[in-house]
């Protein structure tokens, strides 16, 4: 197999080609797997203590040998860095165009290190990478980024795909985003921040060239039957039309939102919390990436005669809002207007912002403002003038969003780190404990949703990699309560589908983030995978592809170990920054206070927390006392070297 | 003879264009009602519905909750008044 990365170095202006060794694809399939190595080798020679924002960090882009093939998996790339918010492994993921035109262009991979001593943007195309002058892109949100570049770079030898970042990156506020061609987001952990800080406004690529595929034949046969499974599954026709929306009314009828701050789990307002999106706002579907064959992407235009709220927000148009958009703005800040909603979504990709990060900072100070904690003069005194913090109040929600991008007030200054470091920054400032109403797990804002009664994505939100997060795991087996995937995995035991138990749940996470890490390293969507039309087994149905793609044949345990040595690796950069046992860990509501709606009240994770966390580190093979690894585990992954490197640094668990 | 309420969302609501409605079963299994309601509306619920495979239901992007958040099997059994939701087995986004 053959793949490229071009490294970047801004400081020197040097680029450099280098065909990656076959010996790589030994232990990484690509994609995420790829991208963590030439972190982890590049933090070898460099101090992982590093300020992420100075330009030893290092910023990788990267793309699975499947994406861009046809396969009709759909496409996702991958962007690593040390994460300036949490200050650990940060990485994140993106659909869009723009992933396989950097293969088109002839890289699968892409390291940045270095600053720049002004705003520059990268060009690459087909095969050739010049560094460019950005000082007029500075400024611009990411959309106005995308179109300035698309129509300045012109379409041959293709149109222009771009990543950029907005005004929240710019700024370098620790929770900004990476946009992928205007509209698809790298959402967690800062990457944003990490570009604005090495002036790189953009990369843009245009690419007139293929990907060599080892067996076509064998290939188009493979997505042939894919595309069958695809097409004659029902529940797909559905979330066609819906995508993640349809989670929507599922979560309304468990309690599975999570509601101003998480002080709920049920939607209020009788509009978002219905089917109406599709019924007034839903224009057309569409497919993200262009090699998918579910294509759940969906486009809105607001004619402004939907609601009174509309008329604001008359002839916007953008992407459907995710479940998760929806969630933090519905939910976290319960906006009851779905335009409102759908804007939402908009501006925070236009700053380049997460939307997660940023709606838990915005509810924590709504909460205490509401529970009369902060007075008057507190309020004046984040913001520079009164600020109203209602709940709902989009207005209201921009200003602090603007703020927080911006850094412009001592609220945007003390949160764009996101909302459990700007908890702990404010408690500090005040003298007084507001920890309480910060929601999160690991240092990582909560993704919105109720996790309290889910045992799976409780120890998920503690264990992460990049800090609480939802992607790094899934417990759909808990979540759906499908019997039929415990049974599969833990040799016909059923208790990992049943909620009221912690048996299996530590082992489920294992599982799940060994699977997802296989996925992400394919460089394909998730949402294949998740609606099951295969049978839920990455390893099994995507190994035939991967071999008639690249000519590695792997056997299903083998991939499976692929994907267990990634998440290794992302362990084993936190464990040489200082992680251990202890960080493992959620915040005190998620951990003491009852869920008191939905069809699961009364819970609380406390319940079962500390035996799922030790279930989790014995499927893991790692030591329950310290959460190290062990040299034992790491030598039958084939990652001794990685052992070595840990025991150096005292992070390894003592035999 | 038992009557059993359903609560239909997402491509379960488009294929039924109802929110819900109540069925009268002769055996209060989840196999008989899954069978009424395949029966009722034909093929396209059927293919949502029950996996011929295994004949088991649907797995795969489906989700099936008594009103306790309870995920039902073909093999359960339903209590008189029971009411089922018919949901979409996603998450995030
Ligand atoms: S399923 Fe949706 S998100 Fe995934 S690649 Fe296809 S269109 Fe994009």
């Amino acid at each position: 197999m053959e793949s490229r990365l071009l490294r970047v170095d801004l400081t020197t202006g040097e680029m450099r080609d280098e065909l990656l060794p076959h010996a790589l694809f030994e232990r990484w399939i690509g994609g995420s797997g790829v991208n963590n190595w030439i972190m982890w080798e590049h933090f070898l020679t460099h101090d992982i203590d590093c300020d992420p924002r100075g330009p030893d960090n290092i910023f990788v882009f990267g793309v699975g040998p499947l994406a861009g093939t046809g396969a009709g998996s759909g496409v996702k790339g991958r962007i690593t860095f040390k994460s300036p918010c949490y200050g650990i492994f940060g990485d994140s993921a993106a659909g869009g165009k723009f992933p396989y035109m950097v293969r088109f262009a002839g890289y699968d991979h892409i390291a940045i290190t270095g600053k720049a001593p002004a705003p520059v943007y990268l060009y690459i195309c087909d095969g050739n990478a010049v560094i460019c002058d950005a000082r007029h892109l500075w400024g611009k949100n990411s959309a106005e980024t995308h179109e300035m570049l698309r129509h300045e770079l012109g379409d041959y030898p293709s149109a222009a795909h771009t990543l950029t970042i907005g005004l929240a990156g710019e700024n370098q506020a620790g929770i900004a985003s990476v946009v992928s061609d205007a509209s698809r987001i790298h959402a967690r952990g800062g990457g944003g921040a990490v570009l604005g800080s090495k002036n790189l406004k953009a990369i843009a690529v245009q690419g007139s060239g293929g990907i060599k595929i080892h067996n076509p034949p064998g290939l188009l046969k493979w997505s042939d039957g894919f595309r069958q499974k695809i097409d004659s599954n029902e529940a797909i026709y559905g979330f066609k039309r819906r995508g993640t929306l349809g989670a929507v009314e599922m979560y309304q009828h468990i309690g599975g939102h999570f509601w101003r701050n998480n002080q709920g789990c049920l939607f209020r307002g009788e509009e978002v919390r219905s089917d109406n999106w599709v019924k007034k706002y839903h224009k057309y579907s569409e497919v993200c990436s262009a090699d998918c064959f579910i294509a759940c992407d969906g486009r809105y235009k607001i004619d402004g005669t939907e609601s009174e709220k509309s008329k604001k927000y008359a002839g916007e148009t953008f992407r459907r809002p995710e479940y998760l958009t929806t969630a933090s703005a519905a939910g976290a800040l319960d906006v009851r207007d779905w335009s409102e909603v759908a804007h939402w979504g908009k501006v925070t990709n236009d700053y380049g912002i997460d939307n997660q990060d940023l709606s838990c900072a915005i509810s924590f100070v709504m909460e205490l403002k509401q529970k009369n904690l902060i007075s008057a003069h507190d309020v004046a005194e984040l913001f520079g003038k009164q600020q109203r913090l209602e709940w709902g109040n989009m207005e209201d929600i921009e200003a602090l969003l603007r703020n927080v991008s911006l850094r412009d007030n001592l609220f945007g200054q003390l949160f764009h780190d996101g909302p459990y470091w700007g908890a702990l920054r404010y408690s500090e400032m005040k003298g007084q404990n507001f920890m309480k109403y910060a929601i999160y797990g690991k240092g990582g804002a909560a993704f919105t949703e109720e996790m309290r009664p889910f045992p799976t994505w409780m120890n998920n939100m503690a264990v992460a990699s990049r800090g609480a997060d939802h992607l790094k795991g899934i417990g759909l087996i808990e979540k759906f309560q499908r019997r039929d995937l415990s049974k599969r995995y833990f040799n016909g035991r059923t208790e990992a589908a049943d909620l009221s138990i912690p048996d299996l749940k530590g082992a489920s996470t294992a599982l799940l983030e060994n699977q997802v890490a296989l996925i992400n390293s394919y460089g394909v969507c998730l949402f294949h995978w998740m609606l099951d039309p295969a049978g839920f087994a990455p390893e099994e149905y995507y190994g035939p592809a991967y071999a008639n793609i690249t000519g590695i044949s792997r056997t299903p345990q083998e991939l499976m170990q692929n994907g267990e040595r990634i998440c290794n690796l992302e362990k084993a950069f936190n464990s040489r920054l200082g992680l251990r046992r202890e960080h493992d860990t959620i915040c005190e509501r998620w951990m003491h206070e009852p869920t008191t709606e939905g069809m699961y009240p009364g819970k609380v994770a406390a319940d079962m927390f500390e035996t799922v966390l030790d279930e989790y580190y014995e499927w893991r093979g790692w030591d329950k006392t310290t959460g190290l690894q062990t040299q034992s585990k790491l030598t039958e992954l084939g990652m001794g070297d990685v052992a070595e490197v840990l025991a150096a640094d005292g992070a390894l668990a003592r035999a | 003879m038992i009557t059993v309420h359903t609560q239909y969302q997402a491509r379960f609501r488009e294929i039924t264009r109802i929110a819900g409605e109540s069925f009268e079963l002769a055996a209060p299994l989840v196999a008989e009602l899954a069978t009424a309601i395949a029966n009722k509306y034909g093929p396209q619920m059927e293919s949502l519905l029950i996996d011929r495979k295994t004949n088991e239901l649907n797995a795969s992007g489906t989700m099936y909750l008594d009103s306790k958040g309870r995920r039902i099997y073909m093999e359960d059994t339903l209590a008189d008044g029971e009411t089922i939701a018919f949901l979409v087995g996603i998450a995030g986004g």
